[in-house]
C-alpha cells in the first residue's frame, strides 16, 4: 500500500511544481518583456512587483465561469483540463537526477512524444466547443502548425536516439556524464568517460546534434504556440485564438498548460541534447569537479537551471522576433527544417557505425 | 487490482464505442472515439504490448482523429445538420440492413472464437512449456526493431513504398495547375 502513497505524493508534487512554475513564469515573462522593451513591468504589488501573479491568480479564481449560450457545453468545459492533463502526464517520465525519475519507462521518449500530441486534440475541443469563428480559426491554425512541426522535431529526436540506442530518458541521461556505463567520446575521438562535464553532453559527443538541437528547439517553440509561431492566438487578428471564450479558472488552466508545456519541451531538450541532470563542470586532474557535483540534489539543480535557461531563451525570442505568416511558417518547416533533420538522421547513422 | 483496472478499461472501451456509434452529434462522437482509442491503448499495455499502445496513441489520436476533425470542420455546416435529422426510433426500416450485417458479423466472430479455442492452442502451450514468453519487465523495443529489419523487411518496405505513393499522389492533387497562355 505504501507505494501507492508515494505515487500520489509524486503526482501532487509535480502538479505543485507545474503551478508554481507557471506563477513564476508569468512574472518572469513580464519582467523580461519589460526589460527588452525598455519598460519597468509590474512594480506595485510586492517588492519589484513579485506578488503580481499571485494577485492575478486570486482575481482569476474569483471570476465567474461564463459558458457561451451556443457553445457545446461538454466539450467547452472539458477542453482546458484535457489540454493541461496532456502536458502534465508528460512529466511522468522526465528524469530529475540519478535514480530520481517518477517512472522509468523503456519507451519513455516515445511516450512523451505521444502524450504531447493529445494536447492538439484538447485545442480542437476548445476551438470547436466555443462555437466562435475566432476560436475555431485559432484551433485550426494551431493544429496545422503543431502537426507540421512534429515531423522535424521527431527526426531531430530520432537522430539522438540513434546515437544513444535507447528510448529510456533515464538511460539517455546516464550516458552523458561520469556515471555512464558506455564509453563517451568527445567529438568521436577523445575518450571522456571519466572526465564528464560539458564535454560528454550529447551535442559534443556528436557535433551534428547541435543542428538537431536547434531544429528541435525551433519546432518546440511551434509546439507550444509561442512567438514567433503564435499565429493560433495572434492578438491582432484573432482576439485570443482558441481560448477566446474562456474565463476564470478555465482560462487559468489553459495558461498553466502553456507554461508547463514550455518547461516540458525545454526539459526534454536538456535531457536529449544538453546533458540532462549532469554537471557542466568536468574533472580536471586532481580536481574532481564532475564527481563532486553529481548527485540527486545537484541533478535537480542542474536540470532546473538548464531548463530555466532554455525557457529564458524562449521568452527572449518571443519579445524579439515578429510573428511569422502562415506560408513562411510552413516554408520554414517543410523546406528548411525537415530536410535538415533528415540529413541529421543520416549523419547519426554514419556516426554511430564509424565513430562509436 | 489489475483485474479491476482491466474490467474498467474494457467497460470504457465498450461503452464509449457504443456511444460513438449511437451519438447523433458527429463531432462529439469523434471525441468519444478518442476515449475508445485511449482505453484500447490501456488494454494493449495489459497485453504487454506497450510499444503498440503508444504507437496507437501517436497514430490514431495524434494523426487520424485530428485528420477526421479537420475534415469535419472544413465541411459545410448544412451537411452536418442534415446528418443529424435521421429517424429517431431505434429500430426502423433504414436501419435494418445495418442491424443485419452487425448481427451476422457478431455471429461469425463468436463462432470463430469458440472454434479456435484460444486457451488450448498448440503453439501457445508449447511456448509456455519451453519458457518462450515475455515478462512485464522485458524491453521489447529492440526486438521489434530487429524483427522489422530482418524477418519482416519485405512487408515493411512494401508498406513504405505504398505510403510514398500516397504522399506523391496527395502532393500531385494539391498542386496548383500551371497557367498556360
Amino acid at each position: 500500500m505504501n507505494f501507492y502513497l508515494i505515487y500520489i505524493a509524486v503526482a501532487l508534487g509535480l502538479f505543485a511544481f507545474a503551478a508554481l512554475f507557471a506563477l513564476f513564469g508569468v512574472y518572469a515573462e513580464r519582467k523580461v518583456s519589460a526589460f527588452i522593451q525598455d519598460r519597468l513591468g509590474p512594480t506595485e504589488t510586492g517588492k519589484f512587483g513579485s506578488l503580481q501573479t499571485f494577485a492575478d491568480i486570486l482575481k482569476m479564481l474569483q471570476k465567474e465561469l461564463i459558458t457561451p449560450a451556443a457553445a457545446d457545453k461538454v466539450l467547452f468545459v472539458l477542453a482546458p483540463f484535457i489540454i493541461f492533463i496532456a502536458v502534465y502526464l508528460g512529466f511522468a517520465v522526465m528524469p530529475w537526477g540519478p535514480g530520481l525519475v517518477p517512472v522509468s519507462l523503456n519507451i519513455g521518449l516515445f511516450y512523451v512524444f505521444a502524450i504531447i500530441s493529445i494536447e492538439t486534440l484538447g485545442i480542437m475541443m476548445a476551438g470547436w466547443g466555443s462555437n466562435n469563428k475566432y476560436s475555431l480559426l485559432g484551433a485550426m491554425r494551431s493544429v496545422a502548425q503543431v502537426i507540421s512541426y512534429e515531423i522535424p522535431a521527431g527526426f531531430a529526436i530520432i537522430s539522438v536516439v540513434m546515437i544513444a540506442q535507447t528510448l529510456d530518458l533515464q538511460q539517455i541521461s546516464l550516458q552523458q556524464g561520469t556515471l555512464s556505463t558506455v564509453t563517451i567520446k568527445f567529438l568521436g575521438f577523445a575518450n571522456v568517460t571519466h572526465i564528464g562535464g560539458i564535454l560528454s553532453w550529447n551535442i559534443f559527443r556528436a557535433p551534428h546534434l547541435i543542428i538537431a538541437f536547434i531544429i528541435y528547439f525551433i519546432a518546440s517553440l511551434a509546439e507550444c504556440n509561442r512567438a514567433p509561431f503564435d499565429i493560433p492566438e495572434a492578438e491582432s487578428e484573432l482576439v485570443a485564438g482558441f481560448h477566446t471564450e474562456y474565463t476564470g479558472l478555465r482560462f487559468a488552466f489553459v495558461f498553466l498548460a502553456e507554461y508547463s508545456m514550455m518547461f516540458l519541451v525545454s526539459m526534454l531538450a536538456v535531457v536529449l541534447f544538453l546533458g540532462a541532470w549532469n554537471t557542466p563542470l568536468p574533472n580536471m586532474g586532481t580536481v574532481h569537479l564532475a564527481d563532486w557535483t553529481t548527485g540527486w540534489g545537484w541533478g535537480i539543480l542542474w536540470i532546473s537551471l538548464k531548463s530555466l535557461a532554455l525557457v529564458g531563451v524562449q521568452m527572449w525570442i518571443r519579445w524579439t522576433l515578429p510573428r511569422f505568416r502562415i506560408d513562411q511558417l510552413m516554408n520554414l518547416c517543410w523546406k528548411v527544417l525537415t530536410p535538415l533533420a533528415f540529413v541529421c538522421m543520416l549523419i547519426s547513422g554514419v556516426w554511430r557505425l564509424l565513430l562509436m | 487490482m489489475e483485474q479491476i483496472v482491466f474490467f474498467v478499461l474494457g467497460f470504457v472501451v465498450l461503452a464509449s464505442a457504443l456511444t460513438v456509434a449511437a451519438s447523433k452529434n458527429l463531432v462529439r462522437s469523434i471525441f468519444m472515439f478518442f476515449v475508445t482509442l485511449f482505453a484500447l491503448a490501456g488494454l494493449y499495455v495489459f497485453a504487454l504490448a506497450d510499444f503498440v499502445a503508444i504507437t496507437q496513441v501517436v497514430i490514431y489520436v495524434g494523426g487520424v482523429l485530428v485528420l477526421m476533425l479537420f475534415a469535419f470542420m472544413l465541411t459545410n455546416k448544412e451537411v452536418l445538420n442534415n446528418l443529424q435529422q435521421g429517424s429517431k426510433r431505434f429500430i426502423s426500416l433504414q436501419k435494418l440492413p445495418a442491424l443485419l450485417v452487425a448481427v451476422l458479423f457478431l455471429l461469425i466472430l463468436v463462432n470463430a472464437i469458440i472454434k479456435a479455442q484460444p486457451d488450448n492452442l498448440a503453439w501457445i502451450q508449447a511456448s509456455a512449456q519451453s519458457g518462450n514468453v515475455i515478462s512485464p519487465t522485458d524491453n521489447m523495443v529492440p526486438n521489434i526493431g530487429i524483427s522489422l529489419m530482418t524477418r519482416y523487411l519485405l512487408p515493411f518496405e512494401a508498406v513504405s513504398i505504398f505510403l510514398m505513393m500516397a504522399l506523391i499522389g496527395a502532393a500531385h492533387l494539391a498542386r496548383k495547375e500551371e497557367h498556360k497562355f
